[in-house]
């Protein structure tokens, strides 16, 4: 074992939480090292990546991000447990797709943008169901305001359009992008049929105009697996101004121990090089930002004599309440063309019918029709026609512009036993492979059963379907929430509401980890603006100590 | 670190006007002022917006005209003057006399002299009236910032102030402009504002060893650092005949035309100052740009282009819309860098996605066609290697904010590219895009030493151009001092 590296604060994750945080401690003048257990590697490489891929898995996120031996992460399943990264259990499987290379997740992520509402932080004093969170939007707003202009978030300065629907404390740095002709016509028709409101995506994207350094977007409608010339915001963009700055980043360095001392305090981390090797790295505070399943899989991985199960656990609540936004997609034929694709994959969608008292009995919902070029996805179902030539190409146009694909994103309801567990199986270093349990819940079917499907077969109806393919189960978002959940109360809370560890005082879990309630939108902006508020805490903590 | 380099050759080619000898014009009535706003104050602010005051004497995001602006150098740091109307730390307590001797003569208020990184040089055209104007704005138009901007020590022998009223005596023609009666009044007009705030000819005409403005080679282009200011003559082949009066007066709005964009210092220009004039001044700088004597293969010894010349050969004319993804398309990322499918590799990963992967740009022209472009079809790769390197920055009103991310060593890069892989990159594009000979073979060729070159700041280095300077201010001290001497001595007999 060596020791390696050493600094005020030690950061584990290099992805937009561990970024956002390492550059507000730069910024206060505070030294930070940060550990990624994944490659660096150029864009040029990942964009010649997804270029070289197969059309027919072109669509799989990860497909561009070949794992290292070293730091596996989630793959298109084969269904073998041996081969397969995630140990899934339950009636729904939580397969979801996130990556360990420098810069995480973003890396892959479409962009969207939506806030929570004041609602959706209250469920369960409005609604009897899920878990309030420990503090209200009010105090959320102003580290919204933050991730907004840090990550060059663009939206509409239309009130009428704003999400959620409440005057702003600080508009957009940027204005909302343009609608395709396809989102143009979707617009119109949910307005005049269902009376519903197709709102553009608030979105970390530049619109029309460079930010932070980054040109504006060309519309290459490749925003999933990455966008190829950096306008959509990823954590990747920051690293080298980071380093600018004074951070030290090791890649290829995964932390399998954080080590406990005198008062249960965090004293280091240990991380395996690619070579197997230990080493140690010391600081004064550490971060865990390495995502709602890795940071559990972390905190458990290091049990000691003082933390029996595992750190930060003495709630039990470590690896509990896993979520995400379980999805039901629907493909409709229709007889006139819409021609999706212009723009980014997505980029408007209705969030009114996430909110409502129904929500005492079942999930809201958040519909979107995806902006992704069909052309991709319609060419199979083309080439299965047996046409060929000129026919074939037709077919293939036809089915491009008549094919659209509408999304139902539901909540899902804090459950301590959707868990996650160190499973028995080990990956290539040794270290144990994440085990979930998962199960979407009453609350969310009962939402697909009697709300959300209803609604998407009235649009689909509306948008005038000749062919609708309805799915049979939930599919994931990638969302990952929940695991080292936020509360006030340390019974039954992992962190306080600045994501610091109950058990540790100077050990801090900002992200997804932390949200009490998934509500419908995208979970990012939220990992963000409690990034924001944990480095605020954070920094008057280091400057004080 | 692009910003430096930038501003550097900005300061450097400033520097140069120190030589010029500028014979053009005799003595002064005030030439025609079409177009510029009524106001005193109002036409101050339009002459130091002309004049691009704000490129060096204000720090981007910082208080206007206050200052401070570092520019790294290898004979050491220079900083920007504090020209605000504070009286503790700009320009407040001068007089309309002593500004007067700043702009027209570069003579502070303490009598010390201005290192010609202030380009006085062009600023001397100004009339009486644009001067007491530009006196009146900074005085009452410019919020005074009393933070005063640090001090520049150069190293010796840049530090001889006063070795500067010798260069002034050689070279410094203070004439103020004449119209031409001969002449429109747009094209006076166009020529005082061309040759006076503008400054045109301090990039765009060639320098001799003292750095001096070449004679007879007005405006027939020249190294600017990494950048190469093209030749803007009227002449067809070299220069920029080719174009319509209405493209030179768009390109000076926009910077942005299907053939040519700005970028470097011009982006600059174009985004702090030319934008913001009229269109009636943008019109007679086009006007008298257009009647420069052509200077190229199509123009005569008298500046007239030729009659039979070839009008459809010219740095805009050459390469058509192309691309090479089948040599290496599906073979993986590793191996497509390998042979010679490197440089077209290179191209699809970190260019194709905005400039298309046959090189045609968006149909708006925000992200440029590469064939057909100024830029590949040169027979001088620097703007090609620097646009690679420091990517592009402009911002007007009526073309938006235009941004290529640099592919150097800035935080920003979008890939930080090796000289050997942005070479391999310009010798795909300028095969492809760039003037070929009869068997399709590029005309051009970089070498990743070009690279470099460009990377170090461009062939005129600063360091060299410094050291130059420095060595001529160095002789003329010896020559003023024997000169003293020998004067001394015949008096004494």
């Amino acid at each position: 074992m060596t020791q390696t590296a050493s600094a005020e604060v030690v950061i584990v994750g290099t992805g937009v939480v561990g970024v956002v945080v390492a550059e507000q401690l730069l910024d206060a003048g505070i030294s930070v090292v940060m550990l990624e257990a994944g490659p660096r590697v150029t864009r040029a490489e990942i964009v010649e990546n997804f270029r070289n891929l197969p059309l027919g898995i072109k669509g799989s996120a990860s497909s561009s991000y070949p794992p290292k031996p070293w730091a596996p992460h989630p793959m298109p399943r084969t269904g073998n447990p041996d081969e397969d990264y995630l140990q899934l259990d339950g009636p729904d499987a939580y397969a979801q797709t996130y990556i360990r290379y420098a810069g995480g997740s973003t890396w892959h992520w479409a962009g969207t943008c939506w806030r929570l509402t004041p609602d959706d932080m209250r469920l369960n004093s409005r609604y009897g169901v899920g878990r309030d969170w420990a503090f209200d939007y009010e105090t959320l707003d102003p580290y919204y305001n933050l991730a907004e202009y840090k990550l060059g978030i663009c939206g509409p300065a239309d009130p009428a359009l704003q999400w959620p629907p409440r005057p702003r404390s600080k508009p957009y740095p940027m204005p909302h992008l343009p609608f395709s002709p396809g989102e143009e016509k979707f617009t119109r028709v949910v307005k005049d049929a269902l009376g519903y409101t197709n709102l553009p995506v608030a979105q970390a994207r530049n619109s029309g105009t460079p930010y932070d350094e980054r040109p504006a977007c060309c519309g290459n409608n490749n925003c999933v697996p990455v966008c190829p010339i950096g306008a959509k915001y990823d954590a990747a963009t920051s690293l080298k101004r980071l380093e600018e700055k004074g951070a030290t980043i090791l890649s290829n360095a995964v932390v399998h121990r954080i080590e406990t001392g005198e008062g249960n305090r965090i004293e280091a981390v240990h991380y395996y090089d690619p070579e197997r090797q230990s080493h140690r790295v010391t600081g004064k505070h550490f971060v865990i930002a390495c995502n709602a399943i890795e940071t559990p899989k972390l905190l458990l991985m290091s049990a000691d004599s003082r933390n029996p199960n595992g750190l930060a656990n003495s709630s039990d609540q470590v690896g509990r309440n896993m979520m995400d936004h379980p999805q039901m997609g629907l493909t409709l034929t229709l007889d006139e063309p819409y021609w999706l694709g212009q723009g980014p994959v997505v980029n408007s969608g209705i969030m009114e019918t996430s909110q409502g008292d129904f929500r005492a009995e079942h999930a809201g919902a958040y519909f979107r029709m995806n902006n992704f070029a069909r052309n991709r996805y319609e060419t199979f179902n083309a080439l299965k026609t047996g046409k060929v030539g000129r026919a074939l190409d037709e077919e293939i146009r036809r089915r491009t512009a008549c094919t659209v694909n509408v999304v139902a994103a539901h909540e899902i309801l804090p459950d301590p036993n959707n868990r996650l567990t160190l499973s028995s199986r080990k990956d290539w270093l040794g270290l144990p492979k994440p085990h979930v349990y998962y199960d979407v819940g009453d609350y969310t079917r009962r939402s697909a059963d009697v709300y959300s499907m209803p609604i998407a077969r009235r649009i689909a109806e509306a948008m005038g379907a000749i062919d609708v393919k309805e799915p049979t189960q939930f599919a994931q978002s990638k969302h990952l929430m929940g695991s080292t959940i936020m509360g006030n109360d340390p019974a039954n809370s992992v962190v306080d509401t600045d994501c610091r560890a109950y058990d540790h005082d100077n050990l801090f879990l900002p992200g997804g980890g932390a949200m009490a309630s998934t509500a419908c939108g995208n979970s990012t902006i939220t990992m963000v603006a409690l990034a924001f508020k944990a480095a605020e805490a954070l920094v008057s903590q280091a400057k004080g100590a | 670190m692009s910003m430096s380099i930038r501003t550097l050759t900005r300061v450097l080619a400033a520097t140069a006007c120190l030589a010029a000898p500028l014979p053009l014009f005799a003595s002064a009535p005030a030439p025609g002022d079409a177009g510029t706003p009524d106001s005193t104050l109002a036409r101050g602010a339009y002459l130091a917006t002309a004049s691009d005051c704000t490129a060096c004497h204000t720090v981007p995001g910082g208080q206007p005209m206050a200052g401070g602006l570092k520019i790294e150098s290898p004979v050491g740091e220079i900083f920007s003057t504090n020209i605000t109307p504070s009286t503790s730390a700009g320009i407040g307590d001068y007089s309309e006399a002593e500004f007067s001797e700043a702009l027209r003569h570069g003579i502070r208020a303490d009598g010390a002299n201005l290192y010609p990184a202030m380009p006085y040089t062009a600023y001397t055209h100004l009339s009486d009236a644009d001067i007491h104007a530009l006196y009146v704005y900074f005085m009452q138009g410019v919020e005074p910032v009393d933070e005063p901007a640090p001090e520049t020590q150069l190293p010796f022998p840049m530090n001889l102030r006063f070795a500067m009223k010798a260069w002034n005596l050689l070279f410094l023609d203070d004439t103020q402009i004449e119209d031409d009666p001969r002449r429109s009044a747009e094209w006076n007009r166009g020529r005082y504002l061309a040759e006076g705030p503008a400054h045109c000819g301090t990039c765009h005409t060639p320098r001799g060893f003292l750095m001096q403005e070449k004679d007879g080679e007005a405006m027939a282009g020249a190294q600017v650092g990494p950048w190469y200011a093209p030749n803007i003559t009227p002449d067809l082949a070299d220069g920029i005949g080719s174009w319509s009066h209405y493209e030179l007066f768009t390109y000076l709005k926009t910077g942005k035309l299907d053939q040519a964009q700005a970028a470097g210092s011009m982006a600059e220009a174009i985004s702090h100052s030319f934008q913001h004039l009229s269109d009636a001044d943008l019109r007679a700088i086009a006007i008298y740009i257009e009647s420069l004597p052509a200077i190229g293969s199509t123009a005569n010894a008298d500046g007239k282009v030729e009659a039979s010349a070839a009008h459809d050969q010219n740095r805009f004319s050459h390469g058509e819309a192309s691309e090479a993804l089948a040599s290496f398309r599906g073979d993986g990322y590793a191996e497509g860098l390998k042979g010679d499918s490197r440089g077209a590799q290179i191209y699809s990963a970190n260019c194709a996605s905005c400039h298309q992967p046959d090189g045609s740009g968006t149909a708006d022209g925000y992200y440029p066609r590469l064939y057909e472009n100024g830029v590949l079809g040169d027979d001088n790769a620097s703007n090609l290697l620097a646009t690679i390197l420091y990517g592009v920055d402009r911002e007007t009103e009526a073309g938006g904010h235009v941004f290529m991310p640099p592919f150097g060593e800035q935080s920003n890069a979008f890939n930080s590219l090796e000289n050997d892989e942005i070479a391999a990159l310009a010798n795909y594009l300028l095969g492809h895009f760039g003037e070929t000979d009869e068997a399709g073979k590029a005309v051009l060729e970089v070498t990743p030493e070009d690279v470099q070159v460009i990377r170090d700041g461009g062939p005129g280095s600063p360091l060299v151009m410094l050291a130059r300077i420095g060595m001529g201010v160095g002789a003329l001290v010896v020559v003023l001092l024997v000169g003293y001497w020998l004067i001394r001595r015949r008096r004494r007999f």
